[in-house]
């Protein structure tokens, strides 16, 4: 009876979790990391931000993958700040960042960004492969179907933010 | 059930109302105490199941809004050791099943698309949990518990309530017998005691009393009572004893003084017979043989004493009746009263039949007696009838009778002279006559005579009478003539 029991049970969970990358590939790639970026910003405090009601500021680094995808973002709330977008063309224009997305095309600037980013409390986030690795703080990772995604706590701890430890049981590596 | 009521024992109806007062007392403490207890367990489950219940939303709100099923069943599956929680179901944003534990019942998750009763429903409780995140919703959660932990938490009350009860019952049942033996107990004897008093009506019984509570008073109070009766009783004998003393005293000397009087009234009689008979005798020897030798007034002198002393023994014959049937021993038989007053009449036109008489006597009359003496009765009344119709110009004697219940009447009706009804007193008394010796002759101890028979036969006589209209005497006898 309890084999059975538990047979059904791991039966629903296949079912459950097959269903869900089903479900998740309806929408593209992106839709999910759009939709993960500004989850992502719910999870995170920026300790130098004083003003707790300033824009959230998100900036698109490099070649734009999502398109029009990030555009249902603006003006959302996250953690009663509003997001706002912004596309800056080179580095200098980084200031007032609080997301930093960083598109594979700035690989090559990528210790300089992540450089800035800890010194201006940034949250960095990429689908670079290797990304955390590199000092990035969060990186998409795709297993299979899905898209997940790995947190370096120690790189964003030194730029002064704290991410939620729901973030962090929900993320497939974590390096501290 | 309540119809006897009135006739159940002392016993009974104590012990019935202190055990159902009791029984009520207790079934409704712990009817109120299983309410009571039902509605607090009930409110703890909800407070027990709403705390699991945010601490779940709480926990996945992170692996909601990132999609992380894993994460999900994973937190979803730490409900698995409750053993309470039926199913819990996970619904993201868009109200779209996440994922599921299912416990035994291994129903599907319901879908938030129709209206879900939430709440105690049936015999579980369900409870829909909005998961948020900041001041957004991101999901629901929704638990269901089933009740049997509940039920079964009351129905071991139940059971527990029910023995206590019951071990309570027994305690009060064995309580009410000691205690009916000690309120019932004096009054059960003192009713025994009563019952056996008037039964042998032994008035020397006592009722055992103890203690001085009301029983102890009730007891004492009853025997002091009894003791009233039993003292009056006794006295009530002595005075009795006392009074048949003296009534056997006034009886026998009253006796005496009658027999003397009696015998003195016989001795009279007889001893003045002797010297009447030789007036008598030489009053006639005188007239035979000396006649030629008195005149006129010698001869009506000697006349008038001869008279006298017929008279006399008349008198005196009467008197020896009067006392003979006041003294004679009675002999009772049935007799033909019609029979014995035919001979009576027939006598006494023997005697004299003038005027002509016409004699009506009703047959087939009996009475119970002495014959002799109710012929001396019946001779009296007859020859009284007799003689006071002697100066009418026919004679009518009627006698007739009537059973009036145990007494007979016999009435002796004449068309003589009567009497006058205010010397009535004097009628039944010795030598008080009515009427002259020149009118009627007569002793005046007649009636006296039949007067003194009929009392001796328990009966009663009485006359009625107008003068010139005759006079009618009515005889009353008991028709058995044994009354005593």
């Amino acid at each position: 009876m309890r084999d059975h029991l538990k047979y059904f049970i791991f039966t629903i969970l296949c079912l459950c979790l097959g269903l869900a990358p089903a479900n998740g590939s309806i929408r593209s790639e992106y839709e999910v990391k759009a939709a993960f970026l500004y989850n992502f910003t719910r999870f995170v405090r920026w300790s130098q931000v004083v003003d707790s009601t300033a824009p959230l500021i998100v900036c698109v680094v490099g070649d734009d993958p999502f398109g029009e995808l990030l555009d249902p973002l603006r003006g959302r709330k996250s953690q009663g700040r509003e997001l706002q977008l912004r596309y800056p063309d080179s580095t200098f224009e980084l200031t007032g960042c609080d997301v930093l997305y960083i598109s594979q095309s700035q690989s090559r600037n990528l210790p300089e960004l992540i450089n800035l980013a800890r010194q201006e409390g940034m949250l960095t986030v990429s689908d670079l492969p290797d990304f955390i690795r590199k000092g990035g703080m969060l990186g998409y990772v795709k297993k299979g179907n899905v898209i997940r995604f790995e947190i370096n706590l120690k790189a964003a701890t030194e730029a002064g933010l704290t991410i939620n430890s729901r973030l962090l049981e929900l993320a497939v590596r974590v390096l501290r | 059930m309540m119809r006897g009521w009135r006739y159940w024992r002392l016993k009974t109806k104590l012990l019935f109302l202190t055990l159902f007062v009791s029984t009520l007392g207790i079934a409704l403490v712990c009817a109120s105490l299983i309410f009571v207890e039902n509605r607090n367990y009930k409110k703890q489950l909800e407070s027990e199941l709403h705390v699991i219940a945010g601490i779940l939303a709480e926990q996945s709100a992170a692996a909601l809004v990132f999609e992380d099923n894993v994460q999900l069943t994973s937190i979803i599956s730490s409900l698995e050791r409750i053993n309470t929680i039926r199913q819990a179901c996970v619904y993201n944003e868009q109200d779209n099943f996440m994922t599921s534990l299912v416990g035994i019942d291994e129903q599907p998750c319901p879908s938030l698309d129709q209206r879900l009763e939430l709440g105690f429903v049936d015999d579980v409780y369900r409870l829909l949990m909005p998961v948020s995140l900041g001041n957004e919703t991101v999901g629901r959660l929704f638990l269901s518990s089933h009740l049997e932990v509940l039920r079964g938490h009351i129905r071991t009350f139940v059971w527990v309530a029910i023995g206590i009860g019951s071990t309570i019952l027994l305690a009060l049942v064995f309580l009410a017998l000691r205690l009916q033996r000690i309120v019932s107990g004096p009054i059960l004897t003192l009713s025994e005691t009563a019952e056996r008093i008037a039964m042998n009506h032994d008035y020397s019984i006592r009722a055992p009393v103890s203690g001085t509570d009301e029983l102890g008073r009730l007891g004492n109070t009853f025997n002091e009572m009894i003791g009233t009766i039993q003292q009056q009783n006794l006295r009530i004998l002595e005075s009795r004893d006392n009074l048949e003393r003296v009534v056997d005293a006034r009886t026998s000397e009253l006796s005496m003084a009658n027999r003397e009087l009696e015998a003195f009234s016989y001795s009279v009689s007889h001893d003045l017979r002797q010297p009447l008979r030789a007036i008598e005798g030489f009053g006639q020897a005188l007239e035979e043989d000396c006649g030629e030798h008195l005149n006129d007034v010698g001869k009506d002198y000697l006349r008038r004493i001869r008279a006298a002393s017929v008279r006399m023994a008349s008198l005196i014959d009467g008197l020896l009746i009067l006392s003979r049937v006041s003294r004679q021993s009675m002999e009772n038989h049935s007799i033909d009263l019609s029979q014995m007053l035919r001979e009576i009449t027939d006598e006494l036109k023997d005697i004299s039949d003038h005027p002509p008489a016409e004699i009506h006597i009703q047959p087939g009359m009996q009475v119970v007696g002495d014959s002799r003496m109710l012929r001396i009765v019946f001779q009296n009344l007859l020859g009284n009838a007799w003689k006071y119709s002697s100066k009418e110009k026919k004679r009518v004697i009627e006698v007739s009778a009537t059973l009036e219940g145990s007494v007979i009447a016999i009435e002796i009706r004449d068309n003589g002279v009567g009497f006058d009804m205010r010397y009535i007193d004097k009628l039944f008394v010795a030598f008080n006559r009515l009427h002259t010796p020149s009118e009627f002759g007569g002793t005046g101890i007649g009636l006296a005579t039949v007067y003194r028979v009929i009392r001796r036969h328990h009966g009663t006589i009485s006359a009625t009478s107008e003068v010139g209209k005759g006079a009618s005497f009515v005889v009353k006898l008991p028709v058995s003539g044994d009354q005593r």
